[in-house]
């Protein structure tokens, strides 16, 4: 095998795993900041990009609606979905001190959402194919498909979006003050159900983004959700909880390791890897690689 | 003929089944200064947190002018005009100085001031003016509680109620800090204060409450706790009689 390598396949494979690593990347982001306010690990995260990717899915066929373009449905529609999902599920449970309640809602959401979508859309993998898909931009003999630097694009926009919503207003700011310390945020006068539901619509608004990246690269299934979750959960891990740059970080460090353990050993590893790599940030830097970085910012 | 601001009547407070506060009642007279004084564990800090919806009681009436509060969260409660600088003044540490002060001005009622409040608490705080950009968790403890109380001040209390501010802070800064309730007291804000530093508290209070396990065991002026001889003993003592 090492014969093939050149430097070309090197950066290659480094392309390819910052290009995907950004769905990861803004998966933990939305996972982020609902930990933030709710204390949760929010584990339908995935799912939830799932479901997204099947309503693009379903604009693409159904109106023949461009993937691009049906983001100016599927991000307001994830952002009232979000903030539905708060005051319908979690409202009651956000109060309570034991957080497993709302853990287990979210594992139940989960569930629900991946039956759900198998008995509206089966369990066939879907694959959204337009002209464009097979496109790709060659500099320098470098293979940079189209979508996935779309991808790229998206995500890199709505994590500044973000960071400009948190930094900027007052209800990010806010959402920022109630991940610190909900007391204290509750005594100058917000809202703990105000700043959950903004988590989430955010959380779930940064979903609908992934969930159009993900159809327009890969093939998806109602069960990969899970596997996404987890994804973004290890680079929350690696980012640093809190930090929404690191939680990008996180994703796009976790994308060139798969890319690079896949190709220099095998798919199965690359999963391997990436979890033995979690278990070791958190063993030895549970704060995360990319905190200090942030802080500064 | 006294005019009741804050009045809380026969309240008792739970942790669980552990009683913190047992059957108390006080009164704040609007534009005063009143002291809650007492040893650790008396059940200071717990009135102040049921006052401001933290930690709500089982049994009793809370009044601010002359409405019932004791069901209110805390985010009303600050709206109403009760502002409540917490123990150990847990600040967004990670946020700036500004945009500290910028979440006080948070209630609707406030927010439409922020500017001017801005100008009155850097004015207050000069300070904290020349670090607003910095992390507030990189202030030293005695601007801490200054950005601790600036930040209360944005939402333009008309009762600022303050928990332990001069703990653990170097003696100029206890000064300034005893001075600047004075000042904030005559710009007509009621204070209700918790204090360890008994002494410097009766010193500027016009009313205050000694409370003893849950309980309250004597009230009185200012003067008059500071003159007697139970107070002297129990919680003064030697060392401060000089100061």
């Amino acid at each position: 095998m090492w014969e093939y390598i050149t430097f070309g396949l090197i950066v290659q494979l480094f392309v390819n795993g910052i290009l995907f690593g950004t769905m990861y990347g803004i998966a933990a982001i939305g996972l982020s900041l609902v930990f933030g306010t709710m204390r949760i690990i929010f584990l339908a995260q995935g799912t939830m990009i799932i479901f997204m990717a099947y309503i693009c899915y379903w604009i693409f066929t159904l109106m023949g609606i461009d993937p691009y373009l049906s983001l100016v449905i599927i991000v307001p529609l994830s952002l009232l979905l979000g903030i539905g999902l708060y005051h319908i599920l979690f409202r009651e449970a956000a109060g309570l001190e034991d957080k497993n309640i709302s853990l287990l809602i979210a594992v139940g959401l989960m569930f629900l959402m991946e039956n759900l979508i198998t008995v509206i859309w089966t369990a066939n993998p879907r694959f959204i194919e337009t002209s464009y898909t097979s496109f790709a931009f060659r500099p320098m003999g470098i293979n940079i498909s189209v979508t996935r630097l779309n991808g790229l694009i998206m995500a890199l926009l709505s994590t500044a979006g973000v960071l400009l919503f948190l930094k900027k207003t007052m209800i990010g700011m806010a959402v920022r003050a109630a991940s610190e310390d909900m007391i204290s945020a509750t005594l100058v006068g917000i809202s703990p159900h105000r700043v959950n539901a903004v988590a989430f619509a955010i959380g779930i608004g940064l979903a609908g983004v992934a969930g159009v990246g993900l159809a327009t690269i890969y093939p998806f299934d109602p069960y990969y959700g899970f596997i996404f979750a987890l994804k973004a959960i290890i680079s929350l891990a690696i980012g640093g909880i809190g930090s929404v740059v690191g939680a990008l970080l996180g994703g796009i460090l976790l994308g060139l390791i798969e890319s690079l353990a896949s190709f220099f050993f095998s798919g199965g590893w690359s999963d391997a890897i990436s979890f033995a790599v979690f278990l070791i940030v958190l063993m030895f830097k549970p704060e995360g690689l990319f905190v200090r970085s942030i802080n500064k910012a | 003929m006294e005019n009741h601001l804050l009045e809380v009547k026969g309240i008792d407070v739970l942790y669980g089944d552990v009683q913190a506060v047992w059957d108390v009642s006080i009164h704040v007279e609007e534009e005063k200064i009143v002291a809650l004084v007492g040893a650790n564990g008396a059940g200071k800090t717990t009135l102040l947190k049921t006052i401001s919806g933290i930690t709500p009681a089982k049994k009793g009436e809370i009044l601010f002018q002359g409405n019932s509060i004791a069901k209110l969260k805390p985010q009303e409660v600050v709206d109403i005009g009760i502002s409540h600088v917490p123990e150990g003044r847990r600040l967004f540490s990670s946020l700036t100085v500004l945009e500290n002060l910028k979440l006080g001005a948070y209630p609707s009622r406030a927010r439409p001031l922020m500017a001017n409040s801005l100008e009155r608490a850097f004015s207050l705080f000069p300070l904290l003016k020349n670090r607003k950009d910095q992390k507030a968790g990189s202030l030293s403890g005695g601007e801490q509680q200054m950005l601790a109380i600036g930040r209360a001040l944005m939402a333009h209390p008309v009762l600022l109620m303050l928990d332990e501010p001069s703990l653990g802070l170097s003696p100029i800064f206890v000064r300034t800090i005893f001075e600047l309730i004075s000042t904030l007291n005559a710009q007509k804000i009621t204070i209700l204060l918790v204090e360890q530093n008994i002494n410097q508290a009766l010193k500027i209070a016009h009313q205050a409450y000694v409370l003893k396990t849950g309980k309250i065991a004597m009230n009185g002026s200012g003067d008059e706790l500071l003159a007697d001889p139970e107070v002297q003993r129990a919680y003064i003592g030697k060392r401060w009689s000089k100061s």
